[in-house]
């Protein structure tokens, strides 16, 4: 079923005023294809009505949170986010590098909010990995991946992963980090492992909040778009509360941290936003 | 950056120019137009025979008249058309575009030269829309800027390209600017040998200040604003994938910039922007610049 530009932008304009995130005109085809599943489901054959029923039906409320599992189930994969992870190599790692020499504190503390099945925070680890021998020796690493679902988390513990999830990874980086276990079922290496550590968290849980402290950097993608805007508020002052004075906080590609916090300066770097205190 | 003092990037800028044997030329059709511009009384008919003298300037300001940036209600086909609604004061600013592509046209150097016309009309169009959302009032005036402004960058490609092969080598993989590179290597920048061919080509005044100060705002001397315009729509296009294919390496938080501080106080509404969202729909310009500027340049 083909969308019209006019109610791709419509819908577009309501995604993005809602959660954040924002679909370009290149992806106009995907958003089409996941908005159809949900309007199979309700029964309906018009993105118009399907955009009433979002924005005025009894069961908009309801329908969106569909709406947005839909659009970003089966969106992870290793070395996912390409401008973030080489703004990271070109420029914030070596920064953090620098300011924390200065300090004496040779550790780097990372932390992955959201995990979902780990890709992205074996991503950093396998990034980190790589420096070992240059920019990172003899520092400690600590990454942490947290999730509310305990069925991700026990994907993410156990590190094997599909053809889909390491699609995006380079030959480099698929040899010399997994092991194909059976024929497009890939493991991870231990050493990966051995550096991330998941565990259940609740955002929304206060008193647990408080507790994740000091990190460098802080990745949450795709995440806040499933709250609302006063949770979103206070979930990013956790993160805020929670990152060094140089550290650096990331949101997903497409995401927008815009009217949801204004304490952290936006730094652009190409293809990106990355935010600072 | 620590930059020597401007009276020695001048120096260096003028003894680099001097040492170009061909030095690029405006080509004489614009010289004419230029001309008879100035005069009072001129007739658009006699603009249009001018630059119907040169075909590939006629077919040129056809293609932009037609482009994304003026688009009419209807495809414009003829020179004659294209003259009367662009109105008089356009024509100059066009045809100024169209023979500082001609006067680089084919002259590859060290990159493509259509990279440097990516980024170059990026910058004019963004250039554009952020003149018409912080209300300055000469829109075309900004686009013609942001096309200009990088004039001095191309020059080096093409006729320095030993010593730009080696600037861009010199800040591959590093966090520098070419600025940060050229000063390093040469002791002036873009900017200061912009300046100096914009002075000889006659260039007006205002020209001239953003291609000196479009990476200084804050030392604009004839048009603060307009120079803060170019500046910040050089810096989004340098982070939304019009970035001379990633050569350089740009960064940078909006809040600690000049440009951006010049033009909150011009505008104070400019500083609620949804900057991000702004960043996202300029991604998608991309695909549209890139096929306005193969389309400028298809024979």
């Amino acid at each position: 079923m083909k969308i019209s530009d006019s109610n791709f932008e419509i819908l577009r304009d309501f995604i993005y005023n809602f959660c954040g995130i924002y679909f370009q005109t290149g992806r106009k085809y995907f958003l089409e294809s996941r908005l159809a599943r949900r309007m199979e489901v309700r029964g309906l054959k018009d993105y118009g009505d399907y955009y009433k029923l979002l924005r005025n039906g009894a069961e908009g409320p309801v329908e969106i949170k569909q709406l947005l599992i839909e659009i970003t189930t089966n969106e992870t994969c290793f070395f996912r986010n390409t401008q973030q992870i080489a703004a990271l190599e070109r420029q914030f790692l070596p920064e953090l590098v620098e300011t924390k020499k200065k300090i004496g504190f040779k550790k780097l503390r990372i932390w992955s909010a959201g995990s979902s099945s780990g890709e992205e925070a074996y991503t950093f680890a396998m990034i980190l990995l790589e420096k070992r021998a240059t920019l990172l020796k003899d520092w400690i690493i600590e990454i942490v991946g947290t999730d509310i679902s305990d069925k991700v988390l026990a994907q993410a513990k156990e590190g094997i992963y599909n053809n889909y999830s390491v699609r995006n990874m380079s030959e480099f980086y698929r040899k010399k980090y997994f092991k194909e276990v059976t024929a497009g079922s890939f493991a991870i290496a231990p050493e990966v492992k051995k550096l991330v550590n998941f565990s259940s968290l609740n955002l929304f849980e206060d008193s647990r909040m408080v507790f994740m402290k000091s990190f460098d950097i802080i990745i949450c993608s795709n995440v806040l778009i499933y709250f609302d805007a006063p949770a979103k508020a206070k979930i990013v002052q956790h993160y805020y509360n929670n990152l060094q004075p140089y550290g650096l906080f990331f949101l997903g590609q497409s995401e927008s941290l815009h009217s949801v916090n204004d304490k952290f300066k936006t730094i652009h770097f190409p293809g990106g936003f990355a935010y600072k205190k | 950056m620590n930059r020597p003092n401007k009276a020695m990037r001048m120096q260096k800028a003028e003894k680099m120019i001097t040492q170009v044997i061909n030095l690029p030329t405006i080509p004489e059709t614009m010289m004419r137009v230029t001309h008879l511009l100035d005069e009072p009384d001129v007739e658009l008919d006699e603009v249009a025979e001018v630059i119907l003298t040169d075909q590939v300037m006629a077919s040129r300001v056809i293609k932009i008249v037609n482009s994304p940036m003026f688009r009419p209600m209807h495809e414009i086909k003829s020179l004659k058309r294209a003259l009367i609604y662009l109105g008089f004061r356009r024509i100059r600013e066009i045809a100024l575009t169209c023979s500082i592509i001609k006067t680089f046209e084919g002259q590859d150097g060290v990159f493509d030269v259509r990279t440097f016309w990516e980024h170059s009309f990026g910058v004019g169009i963004v250039s554009k829309i952020i003149a018409q959302r912080v209300r300055y009032p000469e829109t075309e005036k900004a686009y013609i800027c942001g096309i200009v402004h990088d004039i001095g960058e191309v020059f080096l490609s093409t006729c320095h390209a030993e010593e730009f092969r080696k600037i861009v080598a010199l800040i591959k993989d590093t966090c520098h600017s070419f600025a940060e590179g050229e000063l390093f290597m040469l002791g002036t920048t873009h900017c200061e040998l912009g300046l100096c061919l914009a002075k000889k080509w006659n260039f007006p005044l205002e020209y001239c200040d953003v291609i000196e100060n479009h990476h200084f705002p804050q030392e604009a001397t004839f048009d603060p604003m307009l120079v803060a315009i170019v500046n910040l729509a050089d810096l989004f296009c340098s982070v939304r994938n019009l970035d001379y294919d990633n050569r350089e390496w740009v960064s940078f938080n909006l809040a600690e910039e000049k440009s951006w501080e010049i033009l909150r106080k011009f505008s104070p509404d400019f500083s609620t922007m949804d900057v991000e969202r702004f960043c996202f729909e300029l991604d998608e310009k991309v695909v549209e610049i890139e096929e306005m500027v193969r389309g400028i340049f298809e024979k």
